[in-house]
């Protein structure tokens, strides 16, 4: 008897104590790679307009103030971004802030036809209260057909550093 | 009775379970601490808030808290009034905190002043990218926290915000 509960004992043991150490296993980081939770792609949709795209992974989110698009060379002539309404929260720190979920598309109009090189930078977070530090995204459009394939995920350093000395004020 | 004791006992196993888990926490995640990248970490110097050089080994033999942050990042300024509590709380007893901003200097002077931040921020820009990123942190999330002990020996590293509880059971046995 005495045995039979010291075996069931053994299993419980280990059962909770398993089942306590996968609790925080389960917590543990499964925090994707930024150009996994934000997925960048870019085409020319139509002579002079640029669509963008980022499939943003669930519990992410990306913040409107912190795109950044620059046309190499400049002389392609990019327009102002156009955003579809997002998300509006007031935040502690920085006020009235806007940010996208799921999928997002903003128009870029643009004076060339083709034949230029997107760069793209974006900065986001994910719910669990990690916040990726900008990244930089390029995309070389051509006139016919989508590139979505050639978008490549870039290092930030250099751009960082560009964006970061250009922002506006935080508030 | 038996039944009731096996219960005590699930709880009391359930509770170790907790500990070890905790304990094993920092080891658990995506980022896989590595002491030669502390090591590095702790070799490096950055530029303060007025631009003068600053070298990490000179907290050496204190129990040194690093904190990756920036003024664009809202859950790395949620954590950063707990630890300017625990500064002036554990401070005497050897606790040093030092932040390193991946931001521009003029914003960091800001939010120092309004948080009242009372340990050392080094300005970390294209510097601090690299040192986060060779510290383990591939992903380039913030806030990233490196903790490393009296002889530089690596404590924990934790991605995503902390609290003073947590922390407190990371660098309490060090100190």
């Amino acid at each position: 008897m005495n045995l039979r509960i010291g075996a069931i004992s053994v299993v419980e043991l280990l059962v909770a104590a398993c089942a306590a150490c996968a609790l925080y296993a389960a917590a543990a980081d499964d925090l994707l790679a930024p150009e996994q939770a934000f997925r960048f792609s870019a085409r020319l949709v139509e002579p002079g307009l640029v669509e963008v795209r980022y499939r943003i992974a669930e519990g992410y989110y990306m913040y409107r103030d912190k795109f950044r698009f620059t046309a190499i060379p400049q002389a392609a002539g990019l327009g102002e971004a156009r955003f579809p309404p997002g998300k509006i929260t007031h935040d502690e720190f920085f006020g009235r802030v806007e940010t996208y979920r799921g999928d997002l598309l903003i128009k870029l109009p643009v004076k060339s036809a083709g034949g230029f090189t997107l760069k793209a930078v974006s900065q986001g977070c994910a719910d669990v209260g990690v916040c990726y530090i900008p990244v930089t995204q390029t995309v070389r459009l051509i006139a016919t057909g989508s590139s979505d394939d050639a978008a490549k995920f870039g290092g930030t350093p250099p751009d960082l550093i560009e964006r970061l000395r250009d922002a506006p004020p935080s508030r | 009775m038996k039944s009731a004791g096996r219960i005590a006992l699930f709880a009391v196993v359930a509770v170790s379970g907790l500990v070890a888990g905790y304990w094993l926490y920092p080891w658990n995640r995506g980022v896989t601490p590595n002491t030669g990248n502390v090591a590095e970490l702790m070799a490096a110097t950055l530029p303060d808030m007025d631009g003068k050089s600053q070298a990490l080994a000179q907290w050496r033999g204190k129990v040194i808290v690093v904190n990756f942050w920036a003024t664009w990042c809202p859950p790395c300024l949620e954590e950063i009034p707990e630890f300017v509590r625990m500064q002036k709380k554990l401070g005497p007893r050897g606790l040093q905190f030092v932040g390193i901003a991946i931001d521009n200097r003029d914003k960091v002077r800001e939010f120092a002043a309004k948080f009242g931040i009372n340990y050392p921020i080094l300005i970390g820009e294209m510097e601090g990218i690299e040192l986060v990123r060779r510290a383990g942190n591939d992903r380039g999330g913030l806030p990233f926290t490196v903790i490393v002990d009296r002889k530089g020996r690596l404590l924990g590293t934790e991605l995503g915000g902390l609290n003073e509880q947590k922390l407190t059971a990371i660098v309490a046995p060090a100190l």
